[in-house]
């Protein structure tokens, strides 16, 4: 499988590390909300196809960074800007 | 007491360079490497300053008089020279990595063979030309890979496994040559 | 009399060029261009197996990479390689070849005492019979199966060929150099795009190797010499394109000289001309030596110069198999057709003609006669003659080889007109061209890799279109035709007709495996073990799907056809390993002192990926011995150990302090330019990620250390925070893991030491209180000088760049001489740190929260810090959690072991317990065994007495709970 760096170009997944959904938002810092904080940490989809997702370049220029995956057909279809 | 002075040690000075009719791996030190970070473009100026021209985007580098700049991250420069670069102002987050990295030069006929046998990168001549650079994995450690000549590399490998890279590297040099 | 001869003329073999082989110890002659299963015929060896149940003699079926009978072991020694097809191996001088699955030899073989047995070893017959009486029979009886029904065997010695892995890159894979693959890889490779070629023969060429007559040579090799002459195009020779993965990433195995090479090959496409297999046909006693498939037959004959001895009998049921009667007939050998069909093609019957062959329609093969090898066919229907034979060849029809179109998940079609399997479709980049489509014909094979190259290069935005490819000169192909019997159990005889040779399973197993039940092609396999044998059905899965099909009433369309997987063919997994053996298994991770500890007497012990000073000579011989000493060399005098390992991580940018106060529970915020302190970090579910010392350096950076295990965990998560989330603080992470080393300075002597290292610092308590930190510049370096303490006596950490860790070293051990300053490995930093109390990576397992490991005080009660808020659920609060406890032996004789179950004095000894020991050690200060655990409850059992249980050596021993913080409580001594 091979990941679109942003920063380094087309690259093979070995290079990568995987940061799981990017679809949802972080609660704030200190929001001392711990239903929004156990939503965010212990639930998740498993979707069958498209899914926004985290990954770092870490054996190359080690930035984060999200991206559109199929994961049923491992198709990519972008990085999300 | 006498001035003591502290010698520097080469994570490789257990081993000797490899060379093979049309391979030859061999440590190159004696550099200096200091990494420049900041913020916004603003520490961009002075850096120019002190080290020449700035590679534009990331994965680009600079050939500078005294100093080869690499273009590690959208805000953080790779500097390489002689000596560490001088007066830079608050703004530029220095970090000096000489220590931190041992530079293997792999050179011959074979090298890029010997590469792609390496890293998933493609090494053809027609694309990885001299003046490229790739940050990328040699035996799943971090390594930038700089093409100096036509078919001459510099690996720029972490320290603590610059052993293990090594002899990843002449392993494969053997097994080409046997 | 051999069933093959030599002829005198013609073939690609070199004549003038003799090879010696060994063939079971036999001393044999072949020629440069030979297979070695050419060499064998050539020898007059037509039996070279036995088969895997009823070890029946067999001979070779192909002369391709389907080949089910013909399975040598290669090499010698730690050189040799078991289950190759002889008809993949080319002849090489020295070549060392031996037989498989019979003794003593194939010719010979003691165990066919199995084929008298034969009705026992029907379809599911292992299950059937070897699962009973007892729960565990299949147990005992697998063993003596597996060596009656041996393939070869892998020898236990370390493999002493070298395989590698290479990555390649390329706009245009091509797959297969027959017509279709070479005209692709020469359009593709005119145009100026980056090619790869891979042929899984040792030559070049696919079908037209196995062609007679001059013009299709002289195109194969003026095409060769082209390609070869562009510096875009890379030829691979027995190179097998072994599975298509995510990306377009196909693996193809080479065999060199030394070993296999690996291509991981990233194509932007890729083209399939992967050709057809031919299909045997099914029939009573259909794998006697001396029945081939009609192809094989005519490479043998075209490519190898090997013609029978006198007569051969063609079976067919479609028109390709004409061409091999053809080229018989002309090589001067008498030919008979038994025809299927009614009525075969009048242009064919015609050529028949001509060349005196005789055709039998309407009839198929009912039987073959002789004994280990072929004398004689009786037809079938109404011609029910028999005929003498040195070889049948038959055709049952050409299967395309679809196997890498469903790699990804595409399912296979069946196409009516060829009664046979078609690519279902292609993932994106791929095409296909020639017969691996269904288009049998030479001149549809060059025109169809021309225009997949053309499609292959608009799809990589190469738009230069190159110069139409030139087919060879032939006669325009004629229609193929086919006519699939329609009862394809229509077996006369009683004899056994396989379907799959190399797992001897026969028709009657299908008829046995749909009687009991196995409908689906799924279930059929698996019960019959149809398709499972290493040439994963080559030859026989597209005949069962048929059969089944018929068994049921169904089209094979309608029954569907099983999943092909990678890899196509064998593959060894050492191939796959490549050189990630041994040593190279994964990367060893050196401190920069590894070279001056291997130097003075350490000895090393793997922790994670880092070999680190485990004891040192000095202080005995034995880790036990040694580690003891170590301590009390650090209780009472100064030590020096090595702590490079640590991750260290420089955090910069003005808001450096408020990143560190937001990821550590402690603050941060004010922490004085000069002051390190001890901070835990937790994930956001409120487990405890990681702890470590952070010191200041300046208003806006930090010198952050770390675990050894967790280094790179926090260093990208620290990103991730920085990257993803908080991407309005200015700040820059950095790993200084490899940039600084340092070291231990410990005991009560450790300042003594400082001062005679470093006669200009001040190092006083009043100038370097506990906790902090100062840099000094020494030697022609920075010096960073830490008073912490991770063994809780007065101690230091001196880091610097790693560069001048070595040097630093010694002049500090040369410096504090006279105090006895020795070094001291990681069994005694460990275990010093074990009667201190503190938590290390033992207890650090991500399962336990601040108040488990007793550290819930150091939380800040006002500031946010991450993984607050779920921390304070409320049964991460809950009294019966796992916490840190201290643990005394109470039992002075016996030993305590890491990793025992802790129960409750009354509890019964059963189960996962109440807690385990998490890290244990001799302490020098109490005189006996103590330990850390986590325990149900922790120290509200303080002065409790239970029991450690390990069940592996089945001992018990009492402890008591009491306070983790063995020595110094009050904390005097790192205060001093």
């Amino acid at each position: 499988m091979r990941i679109p760096c942003p920063h380094c170009g087309e690259r093979d997944v070995s290079e990568f590390r995987y940061g799981g959904d990017a679809s949802r938002q972080r609660p704030a810092h200190g929001t001392g909300d711990l239903k929004a904080w156990h939503d965010y940490t212990f639930t998740f989809d498993n979707p069958k196809g498209p899914h926004t997702e985290h990954w770092q370049h870490v054996l190359g220029c080690r930035q984060w960074f999200s991206l559109n995956r199929n994961t049923a057909t491992n198709e990519i279809t972008g990085v999300v800007e | 007491m006498p001035e003591v002075m502290l010698a520097a040690q080469s994570p490789l000075e257990s081993v000797s360079a490899f060379t093979a009719r049309d391979i030859s791996i061999r440590e190159e030190a004696g550099f200096t490497l200091t990494q420049v970070a900041g913020f916004g473009k603003a520490f961009e100026r002075p850096l120019a300053a002190a080290v020449g021209k700035l590679p534009a985007k990331v994965g680009a580098l600079q050939v500078n008089e005294a100093f080869t700049v690499f273009r590690t991250g959208p805000q953080q420069f790779w500097c390489v020279g002689d000596v560490p670069p001088q007066g830079l102002p608050g703004e530029c987050l220095v970090t000096p990595l000489t220590s931190s990295r041992c530079r293997i030069r792999v050179e011959g006929a074979l090298a890029r063979r010997l590469l792609a046998r390496a890293a998933a990168i493609d090494f053809d001549a027609r694309s990885f030309k001299p003046g490229h650079f790739a940050m990328t994995g040699i035996h799943h450690t971090p390594v930038l890979i700089h093409c100096v000549g036509d078919n001459a590399f510099h690996i720029y490998a972490m320290r603590t496994f610059a052993l293990a890279v090594w002899e990843w590297l002449v392993d494969a040099g053997e097994g080409m040559v046997a | 009399m051999t069933a093959f001869k030599r002829l005198d003329t013609g073939g690609r073999i070199d004549r003038s060029r003799t090879l010696t082989f060994t063939y079971d110890g036999q001393r044999l002659f072949g020629q440069v261009g030979d297979t070695l299963a050419s060499a064998l015929l050539a020898n007059g060896k037509m039996v070279v197996g036995r088969s895997f149940k009823y070890h029946r003699p067999r001979g070779f079926l192909s002369a391709g990479i389907e080949e089910a009978n013909g399975l040598f072991t290669i090499g010698e020694g730690n050189r040799a390689e078991p289950n190759i097809p002889g008809t993949m191996v080319p002849l090489v001088d020295g070549l060392v070849a031996r037989s498989q699955n019979a003794w003593p030899s194939p010719a010979f073989d003691l165990m066919a005492v199995n084929s008298l047995a034969a009705p026992l070893f029907g379809a599911g017959f292992y299950y059937k019979t070897f699962m009973g009486p007892f729960k565990k029979s299949w147990m005992f009886y697998e063993p003596f199966i597996r060596k009656a029904a041996g393939m070869g065997k892998a020898d236990a010695a370390k493999d002493g060929a070298r395989h590698d892995v290479e990555y390649g890159f390329c706009d245009v894979l091509v797959v297969g150099s027959g017509p279709a693959g070479l005209a692709a890889a020469l359009a593709a490779g005119r145009a100026g795009a980056k090619v790869i070629l891979a042929e899984q023969d040792a030559e070049p060429g696919g079908s037209l190797l196995s062609e007679s007559g001059d013009t299709l040579e002289r195109w194969r090799a003026a095409t060769l010499a082209e390609l070869q002459a562009l510096a875009n195009v890379t030829l691979l020779v027995r190179a097998t394109a072994q599975g298509i993965y995510d990306g377009n990433q196909v693996v193809v195995s080479q065999h060199l000289a030394n070993g296999q090479l690996l291509h991981v090959v990233r194509a932007r496409t890729i083209i399939l001309a992967t050709g057809a297999l031919e299909r045997p046909l099914v029939f009573s006693n259909n794998d006697r030596p001396g029945v081939m498939l009609a192809s094989a037959l005519r490479s043998y004959l075209n490519r190898f110069a090997l013609a029978p001895a006198a007569r051969a009998v063609i079976a067919t049921n479609n028109d390709s198999a004409y061409a091999t009667a053809f080229a018989l007939a002309e090589a001067g050998v008498a030919v008979t057709i038994a025809e299927e069909r009614a009525v075969p093609a009048g242009d064919l019957l015609a050529q028949a003609a001509a060349l005196g062959i005789a055709i039998f329609p309407n009839a198929g093969i009912a039987d073959t006669l002789g004994g280990n090898t072929l004398k004689a066919v009786r037809l079938k229907g109404r011609h029910s003659v028999t005929i003498e034979c040195d070889v049948l060849a038959m055709s049952g029809g050409w299967n395309p080889a679809v196997h890498l179109t469903s790699h990804g998940g595409i399912r296979p079609r069946y196409d009516e007109a060829i009664a046979a399997f078609v690519p279902g479709g292609f993932a994106d980049g791929q095409f296909g061209a020639g017969a691996m489509l269904g288009h049998f014909g030479l001149l549809a094979a060059v025109r169809d890799g021309e225009g997949a190259a053309r499609s292959a290069l608009t799809r990589c935005g190469i738009s230069k279109m190159p110069a139409a490819v030139e087919p060879p000169a032939v006669r325009d192909d004629r229609a193929y035709g086919i006519a699939v019997a329609a009862d394809p159990f229509a077996v006369t005889v009683p004899g056994k007709a396989f379907v799959d040779f190399q797992h001897d399973v026969t028709a009657k197993d299908i008829k046995v495996a749909h009687q009991e039940g196995y409908h689906s092609v799924e279930h059929l396999k698996r019960y019959t073990t149809l398709g499972m044998a290493t040439d994963q059905g080559k030859t026989s899965n597209v005949n069962a799907l048929a059969m089944m099909a018929a068994l049921r009433g169904l089209t094979p369309a309608e029954a569907g056809t099983t999943t092909f997987r990678p890899p196509f063919s064998p593959l060894t997994v050492g191939a796959l390993a490549g050189r990630s053996v041994g040593r190279h298994f994964r990367p060893t991770r050196r401190s920069p002192l590894h070279d001056w500890n291997a130097k003075n007497g350490c000895t090393f012990i793997e922790a994670g990926p880092w070999m680190r000073a485990w004891y040192y000579d000095w202080a005995g011989a034995t880790p036990q011995e040694a580690y003891v000493k170590e301590m009390e060399l650090v209780r009472k005098g100064v030590g020096l150990a090595d702590v490079s390992t640590l991750g260290k991580i420089d955090v910069q940018g003005p808001d450096a302090a408020e990143f560190l106060n937001r990821v550590y529970v402690n603050g941060f915020a004010k922490l004085p330019v000069g002051k390190a302190r001890y901070g835990v970090m937790l994930n956001d579910d409120g487990l405890v990620l990681d702890d470590g010392t952070t010191s200041r350096i300046s208003d806006t950076q930090f010198y952050m250390t770390t675990t050894t295990a967790q280094a790179g965990e926090v260093m990208s998560w620290l990103e991730y925070l920085l990257q993803c989330h908080w991407t309005d603080l200015k700040v820059h992470v950095s790993s200084l893991t490899d940039e600084w080393g340092g070291m231990a300075v410990s005991g009560p002597d450790s300042r003594k030491a400082l001062q005679l290292a470093f006669p200009d610092a001040e190092v006083s308590t009043e100038a370097l209180p506990y906790m902090g930190v100062k840099d000094i510049s020494f030697g022609g370096t920075t010096v960073r000088i830490l008073r912490l303490s991770f063994s809780g006596e007065l101690a230091y950490e001196v880091h610097c760049p790693a560069n001048f860790v070595t040097a630093l070293w010694e002049h500090i051990l040369k410096a504090a001489a006279p105090l006895g300053i020795k070094p001291y490995g990681l069994e005694a930093l460990a275990s010093l740190r074990i009667e201190k109390g503190h938590v290390a990576g033992l207890e650090l397992d991500h399962r336990n929260s601040l108040d488990d490991l007793g550290l819930g005080k150091m939380a800040a009660k006002e500031k946010p810090y991450i993984g607050k808020e779920l921390r304070l659920r409320e049964n991460m609060q809950a009294p019966e959690r796992w916490s840190l406890v201290g643990l005394e032996l109470m039992e002075p004789e016996k030993k305590l072991r890491g990793g025992s179950i802790l129960f409750a004095a009354t509890d019964e000894i059963k189960g996962h317990g109440r807690g385990y020991i998490t890290s244990v050690t001799w302490s020098t200060e109490l005189g006996k065994f103590i330990a850390l655990g986590l325990y149900n409850g922790g120290l509200r059992h303080e002065g409790e007495e239970i029991t450690a249980a390990f069940p592996l050596k089945n001992e018990q021993v009492k402890l008591k709970i009491v306070s983790p913080h063995f020595i110094d409580k009050e904390g005097a001594r790192l205060h001093a």
